[in-house]
């Protein structure tokens, strides 16, 4: 019997280590901070670039770092049942461009990292690939940006973050290329600045919670004693079954987020690490960024206006705009997710981590399963159920075109679908919007978020699913960030009452616009020392 | 001969349940209370899925997709959309032809019609085409020359018919149930269990689970007339020509309507300074055909009728004991009439 269970154990797929003090922080640990900082740098002089990189090489904050502080904040925050307000950190990463890699190693070297989409960066062809809209009288989608694109090219993009608004000031001014780098030092092209709404933590600028749904990346922090980045409360699935962290965040290979490590394929094998085209490519990871503007009195006034005319069919009677609201996301303004609580709204059923997220569209979600010992358990809220005359999330709702959950989808079953997600980092940047006119403030989301391929990842959700009518599932376009150019945006809505037929909505204008944006690579902390500081 | 019925395939013996797989010509349509009526409606990507690169980022085998084809020779192209390209003596690319139309049609024109399909070959693919060059005797011959090197006429991989269409349709309709007990509702492991397909493409899978999550909830389920796989559309977000130019009218339906497109095809318009090779999506130039078909939807409608109709057991996945796949067998007679539970 023993010598059986040695066999059987050495037939477990074992999680790689993490090179936790290579891997840039936010990438698989999050910073998760209030206050945001997004500085764009062109570089001017190589040497003196290479030169502020080496002074700034030691605030590069580490997986290790951002892992640690976030468990001791968790840790603070259970104790407190509160967020531990004098517990504070600051973080700094940092991502290049393919013309700034290039100029800091060499066109070939930046040549060869493995994806179409940053080769080519966020300019105005992939701008038009992703159905970015083209202002009148240009042909660029990007004209009018005001950072990225064609006329405003970042090389090097620093993200600084903070607890502290004071603090991360200060990091701004310390870490942002100064006289003492030299006169040829990088050039701030463009900076904002990112704040969690004090009004409604958590939520955008439409009201909503979001970045309740993130994958859960395999891989182990150490392996004495044994600590997954992601910790699991799940029981393990059956053969072929997608595996669970906890209820509603599937476990993905970390090969997906960082170049370098086993990745799950299109049928769910893990498949080994690809060879990578340089050594130092390892440990880092594809960031995009999107700098999109809300219309937030447009967005409402929509709402109201169209869930005026609906109350008034037979099909969804007195619909009210926040419900409309929630079924064009797929949550409520708290982020209770519909399909739990199809009726309204339900805080209580979004404060619970192990509930907001747990379901799935077209089958009812079985109660979870949790190991025995890890001491949770999930609250009594109704399980979300596949609806028996047509699905209870419309499948043009946000949640569902940008993660499908279990439903098969244009490309493939639901286990294809685990190598589209991504790492979200996103904060919104402007003040909430306090009235229901539109005060011509900028505000809006800094969209952050990190894959091992822009191609295949970010660009599948935003071009193939968010604006195809026909995409993960027929059903129509996402009202919230789908982009079409020839048409206005359609939505087919299942009607609220089960004898009634359903209405397509159709949205006339956008009311998310890019306004900035680029393709970088956040390299790791070995290679920002090794090869971009010294050449 | 005229067709006065479609002979639904679909009533499998499966133990003593319902089947819920019918034909709407004998046993009739009703209205569906599936809302929105899109719910219907299963789409899935044209270019196939096993030339995908595997890893994150890894380049399609578009060049694998689609090898010099030569008489004899099937598509490896199992999306149910196959297409041929067309290039000038530079070896650019002057237009790619997309078809969806399945092979078991065109058997029975050169059976029943051979003068019919002899035109649409002429009219579609070359006035150069020949009875001989389609026939051996009365034999019609679907990888013809015309059909594979010189052209695409319809589908020829030897999965993408038709009657598969249906039968993967029907065979979906049956609820599955695993080793232990629990219903499969997974696509893989359903396409698995019930064998109605191929788990590595993007539609088989993604049809199957389509229809049996119908007929989870109780539904009687059947293919909208007119039965087919059709091209839902072709996305031309990023595609550009030089200076900025979009390819407004390159892109042609060339038999169908627009909502049951059966061919289409892309291509310069009449007296336009470029050819395919000039156009770029997302700033890559086009150099196979399989770029474009990267960017088609594929679609196919089924109707849904009312829910909670029927209540059948899950049976074991095929092979796991149990005659369960009887197929198509049985007399349309012993179909359940809708509405029956």
């Amino acid at each position: 019997m023993p010598r059986a269970k040695s066999v059987a154990r050495k037939k477990l797929v074992s999680e790689p280590l993490l090179d936790v003090h290579e891997i840039q922080g936010n990438i698989l640990a999050g910073f998760n901070k209030d206050h945001q900082r997004l500085v764009g740098l062109r570089i001017r002089g190589v040497a003196e670039a290479r030169k502020w990189l080496a002074r700034i090489l030691p605030h590069v904050s580490s997986l290790a770092e951002v892992y640690q502080f976030n468990a001791l904040f968790r840790l603070r925050r259970s104790r407190l049942g509160r967020d531990p307000v004098c517990l504070v950190a600051s973080w700094m990463n940092i991502a290049f461009s393919r013309d700034g890699l290039a100029q800091l190693t060499s066109d070939s070297d930046a040549a060869a990292l493995p994806d179409a989409a940053f080769q080519i960066g966020l300019t105005k062809d992939r701008a038009d690939l992703l159905g970015d809209p083209t202002p009148g009288g240009e042909t660029d989608p990007t004209a009018r940006w005001v950072i990225g694109g064609t006329n405003h090219p970042v090389d090097i993009l620093m993200i600084l973050a903070s607890d502290d608004k004071t603090r991360l000031d200060s990091l701004v001014v310390q870490l942002r290329p100064a006289p003492m780098d030299g006169l040829s030092a990088p050039e701030i092209i463009w900076e904002e600045q990112g704040e969690t709404r004090t009004d409604l933590p958590g939520h955008e600028h439409f009201g909503f919670k979001d970045g309740v749904s993130q994958p859960g990346v395999r891989g182990l922090i150490s392996r004495r004693p044994r600590i997954y980045l992601t910790p699991r409360l799940l029981k393990a699935p059956g053969t072929g079954e997608i595996a669970f962290a906890k209820p509603g965040q599937p476990l993905i290979w970390p090969g997906q987020f960082v170049l370098g490590y086993p990745f799950g394929d299109r049928d769910g094998a893990m498949q080994p690490a690809p060879p990578l085209g340089r050594a130092w490519f390892k440990n880092g990871s594809f960031l995009v960024f999107r700098r999109l503007e809300q219309n937030v009195a447009g967005f409402s006034a929509f709402l109201k206006a169209e869930a005026d005319r609906l109350s008034k069919t037979a099909g969804f009677p007195g619909i009210s705009a926040e419900h409309l609201g929630a079924l064009f996301v797929g949550r409520w303004p708290s982020g209770a997710p519909v399909s739990r609580t199809p009726g309204g709204d339900n805080p209580d059923l979004a404060a619970d981590s192990l509930s907001n997220n747990d379901f799935l569209f077209t089958e009812d979600t079985p109660p979870p399963v949790f190991l025995p010992g890890v001491g949770v358990t999930a609250g009594t809220f109704p399980r979300a159920m596949e609806g028996s005359k047509g699905p209870v999330c419309p499948h043009a709702a946000h949640i569902f075109k940008v993660n499908p959950r279990d439903s098969a989808t244009n490309l493939g079953p639901d286990i294809d679908t685990l190598t589209r997600r991504i790492l979200r980092r996103g904060i919104p940047f402007g003040t909430p919007l306090t009235s229901l006119e539109d005060d011509g403030a900028s505000r809006g989301l800094h969209f952050l978020s990190y894959q091992a391929s822009i191609v295949d990842q970010f660009e599948i959700l935003q071009q193939n699913w968010a604006n195809n009518t026909g995409a993960p599932t027929s059903g129509g376009n996402d009202l919230i960030i789908g982009q079409t150019k020839t048409a206005a945006r359609t939505m087919d809505l299942p009607s609220l009452v089960p004898s009634q037929g359903g209405e397509k909505i159709s949205a006339p204008v956008e009311w998310v616009k890019p306004t900035g944006g680029g393709y970088f690579f956040a390299p790791s902390i070995g290679a920002i020392r090794d090869v971009l500081a010294v050449g | 001969m005229k067709i006065t019925q479609f002979d639904a395939p679909g009533n499998i013996a499966h133990g003593g349940g319902t089947c819920q797989f019918y034909n709407p010509v004998t046993h009739g349509l009703t209205g569906a209370d599936v809302t929105p009526a899109s719910a219907g409606e299963i789409t899935w990507n044209g270019f196939p899925r096993k030339f995908l690169g595997t890893a994150p980022g890894g380049a399609a085998d578009f060049a694998g997709a689609e090898p010099t084809l030569t008489s004899g020779h099937s598509r490896n192209q199992d999306e149910y959309l196959e297409w041929h390209v067309t290039r000038n003596g530079s070896g650019k690319i002057t237009s790619v032809e997309f078809t969806c139309e399945g092979y078991d049609y065109y058997e029975f024109l050169g059976r029943e019609a051979a003068d019919i399909l002899l035109g649409l070959y002429q009219k579609f693919i070359s006035p150069a085409v020949r009875h001989a060059d389609l026939f051996t005797g009365a034999q019609y011959q679907k990888l013809n020359r015309w059909n594979t090197a010189d052209g695409a006429m319809h589908l020829t991989q030897q999965a993408n018919n038709l009657f598969a269409e249906v039968i993967l349709a029907a065979e979906a309709t049956v609820r599955r149930r695993d080793a232990v007990g629990r219903e499969v509702t997974a696509a893989i492991p359903l396409t698995k269990c019930s064998q109605f397909g191929d788990a590595r493409r993007n539609s088989d899978p993604t049809i199957g689970s389509g229809v049996n999550g119908f007929a989870r909830q109780g539904r009687m389920i059947t293919l909208a007339n007119p039965v087919g796989l059709y091209i839902d559309h072709l996305d031309d977000a990023g595609f550009r020509l030089p200076g900025d130019l979009p390819v407004d009218g390159w892109f042609q339906i060339l038999r169908g309507t627009p909502a049951h497109t059966l061919r289409a095809v892309f291509a310069p318009p009449r007296g336009a300074a470029f050819t395919v090779s000039d156009v770029t999506i997302g700033g890559i130039p086009i150099k196979f055909g399989g770029q474009i078909a990267q960017n088609i939807t594929m679609r196919l409608t089924g109707v849904a009728s009312v829910a909670n109709n029927v209540q059948n057991t899950p049976i074991p996945c095929e092979g796991a004991g149990g005659a369960v796949h009887t197929a198509i067998a049985v007399a349309a007679s012993r179909l359940p009439t809708r509405g029956a539970s």
